[in-house]
């Protein structure tokens, strides 16, 4: 078969950066657009018109107090502290209870393995909506009402995550497990020197999902946490909703404040992951 | 053929099995118990026998939910299994700016459902967006009614989850992704073939175990779909509540104070053993391909 | 061995189930609590989304009971706006209800048939001497006797119209309909004008436009369902035909009540329906439109939109819960709520009060003097035995018929047929 000529694997020429760009911005459009609008509301002043017909993307006369009437209304620094505690009780539980869990489940064998492994599955199915006052409950009998533990423990060690975990381990070649077993590596130093390098990019995407799903919720620690002083951030927003008071240029602003975080969280870790995504993580 | 002692792998599980008993398996219990019931969020438990099942039956409203799940399913499972891939595929190589468009794709995710709501609102509403350029552009002669039409609120709502489950499974792809051989793709250019036979030969192969995956998390959360339908009909399930998934319908009897848990309850096991189905199938091919 | 796990799983659920029902007893019925001691120590007063707004305001009360009562202390909580329902579940479930809690009345039902709230009237004989009786009523219960809450601020429902609209689609604004039927036809008008880019209309008829018409909702016991009468269907007929003529956007099939408010804001629509405090809100939202906007009194009988403050009967300071109920509630401190927001006080003496008679001229002084005055004719229109479930039910059914899936006759049958079914449970 003819040798290919001119550039080699692993360039991109003009043309397919020019197609790659193209389509690149298409997608851009598609998924970028609700927050720039978003964003535009926050700017706007009080003098101009939120809901008119056609939304208008420009502010007139940009200002930045509506994100100071945010902080004004409500302690935006204590609320995102709170927020951060849990979000870190509930990465720190994901990160390391998935990767146990998803190791022995991907690469040890054991009685009850498949039970397990079922009843992970089939908790994916139910339904959480019924639920939630018995484990309110729960929470309660443990003595962690009205605590960020308590917020944060539920979703400490999601299945969702184990089986991503599961998933990621079980494709490393059973040959590299193998020869580790023959130089006399216990359970440990497998998991340590072959599993987790291999699984660095599934990883960040439990330690985001995670992170994302505790920064963003809002019914659980509602009903967890009374004194507004525990107040996570989703939550201590609604202030900015009160009973006869409602300043869409305000909210706008409380969520993109709440948005902030997740992209920075986000920007920072995808440099981790997409970096074992280029360079393969398992060489053949 | 191991060395490892017997309780090792269970050490490893154990912290996850007691988050699974006491988080999901109790509260699931619970549920099972509590669709024999009568119950209130308050009180009120009385055992009401198969009650509940047999009102399952005679339910009109959940015979319009369970049609909506399963087309769900089947525009969404191929769709939301391929596109994204390709979209991994499409943002995989560095280029300049790379980092931003990858994060810029994963923003819908993050969206919180009022932002949705407002924006696609707007998009779709009659004198909205899509109906505006389609009348401009000369495609349609009148508005369509894409949110207060039975069907065209279905397709509406699928095209949000498709909108919202692209950057979500993106990233499930690219760390796949990083497992593909860099080696088989080189061999399979120094042999002539183009990009997409090197997708189909070598890409979809590598990642066949993660589309299995993501096939089988998207039929269960197309089944389990609740808050596009939910934000798009504002909470109504559309005209006369056609629209309904079984969440829906599950979160309109559970909802609040004045709860109707029993049936909820009764509604959650029907929607269970629905979802089931279509998970072990997935798993056994699954394990057959493996 | 099956039935080895079965019986502990299902005590615990009914153990789950019944938690909180050991707090109280029978808190009510007609029983004499002894809420008579001395007025001293530590009590928890709930509130419902008055911060960051009313901060000073309600601080401000509660300093002054501390500085009334020496040796008490107020431990005040103010939740959020959304999610109340769930968040009031979860304490009344976990038996951490707070002593003194603001309850609108259809939260208070399931309370009090758990014998978690303390009847009032049994422990205050002044109460039906110094509030008014419609804001009492709204917390008396069939089948419960007693009153579950100090009735506190009081609100109902004032239509407001766009001047601009009216008179630019040919419509008087002096001639503002007061029925129905002048509304179908002033629609009507407004379409032809317009060629269909405005609308008058924009909400379609609920349980209360049926009360409105001399509807019965619910049988005399409280029981069952009755409002599927010919004279119900009638109603929907009406609408029925005013949306097939395209009198009102196709969205009202899908909308919620908030809905129309949304799409009088855009200036879409020049008629809605809102609090005697809307264009204040409003003047926020849409500070250009907010000018062009006029009131008039509601069609038919006016809407009670009533705020309470119930006390726990689990609470363990009884005497100073119930001293701080009524503290919150007395005319003075309601009279001083009221000035900073158009909301009505429940108490006798405010009703005399000129400040709520009078108009300032502006279009929000008339909305409050028009609010004032139909708050005396103004009564709950939706029992509070309808629960979320049956409403939306109810909600499905007429959507059916206006948009002509159903008959009037078959979806009002329909509705009422489901509603008994879930009130037997």
């Amino acid at each position: 078969m003819a040798r290919r000529t001119g550039r080699g694997f692993g360039t991109a020429g003009p043309g397919e950066k020019l197609l790659r760009y193209g389509l690149m911005l298409v997608v851009l459009v598609l998924t970028v657009g609700p927050f720039v609008w978003q964003l535009s509301t926050s700017l706007k002043g009080l003098g101009e018109d939120i809901y008119t017909r056609t939304p208008n993307f420009v502010p007139a006369d940009p200002t930045l107090a509506n994100y100071g009437g945010v902080a004004d209304t409500i302690p935006v620094w204590s609320y995102g502290r709170n927020s951060l505690v849990v979000a870190a009780i509930v990465v720190f539980g994901n990160a390391v209870g998935a990767t146990l869990a998803g190791y022995a489940l991907a690469k040890l064998r054991f009685r009850g393995r498949r039970l397990i492994l079922g009843l992970f599955l089939a908790t994916l199915v139910l339904p959480g909506e019924v639920t939630i006052i018995s484990q309110y409950v729960t929470v309660r009998g443990l003595g962690l009402a009205d605590t960020l533990l308590g917020v944060a423990l539920p979703g400490a060690i999601g299945m969702l995550n184990v089986l991503l975990m599961r998933t990621a381990f079980m494709s490393i070649p059973a040959d590299m497990d193998a020869a580790a077993l023959i130089d006399g590596a216990n359970v440990w130093q497998r998991l340590v020197h072959i599993g987790l390098p291999n699984v660095r990019g599934m990883l960040s995407v439990v330690v985001i999902f995670s992170f994302i799903g505790a920064w963003d919720d809002f019914l659980w620690p509602l009903i967890v946490l009374t004194d507004p002083e525990n107040y996570t951030l989703t939550v201590g927003l609604q202030y900015l909703n009160g009973t006869f008071s409602a300043n869409p240029r305000l909210i706008a602003a409380g969520t993109m404040i709440a948005f902030i975080p997740i992209v920075v969280v986000f920007a920072v870790l995808q440099r981790f992951f997409f970096k074992g995504v280029e360079e393969g993580a398992i060489k053949g | 053929m191991t060395h490892q002692r017997w309780f090792t792998p269970w050490l490893l599980v154990a912290p996850a099995a007691v988050w699974l008993a006491v988080f999901s398996l109790w509260p699931s219990l619970n549920t099972v118990v509590l669709a024999f019931t009568n119950a209130k969020p308050l009180g009120g438990g009385r055992f009401t026998g198969v009650e509940n099942f047999a009102r399952i039956t005679d339910d009109a409203q959940l015979g319009d939910a369970l049609l909506n799940s399963v087309i769900y399913m089947v525009v969404c499972v191929p769709l939301l299994t391929l596109l994204p891939l390709l979209l991994a595929v499409l943002v995989q190589r560095k280029l300049p700016g790379i980092s931003f468009f990858r994060t810029a794709f994963y923003t819908p995710v993050i969206a919180s459902a009022v932002v949705v709501a407002l924006i696609w609102g707007w998009v779709l509403e009659e004198r909205g967006l899509v109906n505006g350029l389609a009348q401009q552009l000369g495609v349609l002669s009148g508005p369509l009614p894409f949110l207060t039409d039975r069907w065209l609120l279905l397709l509406s709502a699928i095209s949000l989850t498709v909108w919202k489950g692209l950057g979500y499974y993106m990233i499930i792809y690219l760390s796949a992704l990083g497992n593909v051989s860099r080696e088989l793709h080189e061999a399979a250019f120094v042999d002539g073939a183009g990009p997409v036979r090197r997708f189909f030969n070598v890409t979809v192969p590598g990642v066949r175990n993660t589309m299995a995956l993501v096939s089988v998390l998207i039929s269960v959360s197309a089944l389990r779909v609740f808050s596009e339908l939910y934000v798009l009909s504002d909470g109504t399930g559309g005209p006369g509540g056609q629209d309904m998934s079984v969440v829906m319908l599950i979160q309109m009897y559970s909802r609040g104070f004045t709860g109707h848990l029993g049936y909820a309850s009764a509604l959650s096991l029907l929607l269970f053993a629905v979802t089931i189905g279509p998970m072990l199938l997935l798993l056994r091919l699954n394990r057959k391909a493996a | 061995m099956r039935k080895g796990w079965l019986i502990p799983v299902a005590a615990a659920a009914a153990v789950l189930l019944l938690s909180g029902c050991g707090l109280g007893g029978d808190g009510g019925a007609g029983e004499d609590v002894d809420a008579s001691g001395e007025v001293k120590g530590k009590v928890t007063f709930q509130t419902w989304a008055l911060q960051p707004k009313f901060t000073d305001y309600v601080q401000g009360v509660i300093d002054a009971f501390e500085a009334a009562y020496p040796g008490t202390e107020v431990e005040w909580l103010d939740q959020p706006g959304d999610g109340y329902s769930d968040k009031v579940l979860s304490q009344a479930a976990g038996g951490s209800l707070p002593d003194v809690v603001n309850l609108p009345p259809d939260f208070v039902l399931p309370l009090v048939q758990q014998g978690m709230l303390l009847d009032i009237e049994g422990a205050d004989d002044k109460l039906n001497a110094d509030y008014v009786t419609g804001g009492i009523d709204a917390y008396r219960y069939t089948g419960h006797n007693g009153v579950y809450a100090y009735p506190w601020y009081l609100n109902t429902d004032v239509n407001y119209w766009n001047t601009e609209l009216l008179a630019k689609y040919g419509l008087d604004p002096a001639k503002l309909p007061t029925t129905v039927d002048e509304l179908i036809a002033q629609a009507r008008t407004m379409k032809k004008e317009s060629g269909g880019e405005v609308y008058l209309m924009s909400r379609k008829p609920e349980l209360g436009d049926l009360a409105n018409a001399g509807v019965p909702i619910m049988a005399e016991d409280g029981k069952s369902f009755v409002f599927n009468t010919p004279e119900a269907a009638a109603v929907l007929d009406k609408y029925r035909a005013a949306f097939a003529e395209g009198l009102m956007p196709r969205d009202v099939l899908t909308d919620k009540y908030a809905g129309n408010a949304e799409l009088f804001n855009s200036g879409t629509v020049a008629w809605t329906t809102g609090g005697g405090n809307y264009i204040t809100s409003l003047a926020t939202d849409n500070p250009t439109l907010a000018p062009k906007v006029i009131p008039s009194p509601a069609m038919g009988t006016p809407p009670l939109y009533a705020q309470g403050l119930s006390v726990a009967s689990g609470s363990k300071n009884l005497p100073t819960a119930m001293a701080l109920a009524r503290w919150v509630t007395n005319a003075e401190n309601q009279a001083a709520f009221a000035h900073l927001v158009n909301i009505f006080p429940s108490t006798k003496a405010s009703a005399n009060d000129p400040f709520f008679a009078q108009s300032d001229g502006t279009p929000s002084g008339d909305a409050k003097v028009i609010a004032f005055t139909s708050l005396a004719q103004a009564r709950m229109l939706q029992p509070v035995e309808v629960t979320g479930a049956m409403s939306d039910i109810v909600k499905q059914q007429i959507s059916l018929a206006i948009s002509g899936d159903a008959s009037s006759q078959e979806a009002l049958d329909a509705a009422v047929e489901q509603c008994d079914k879930l009130i037997g449970q």
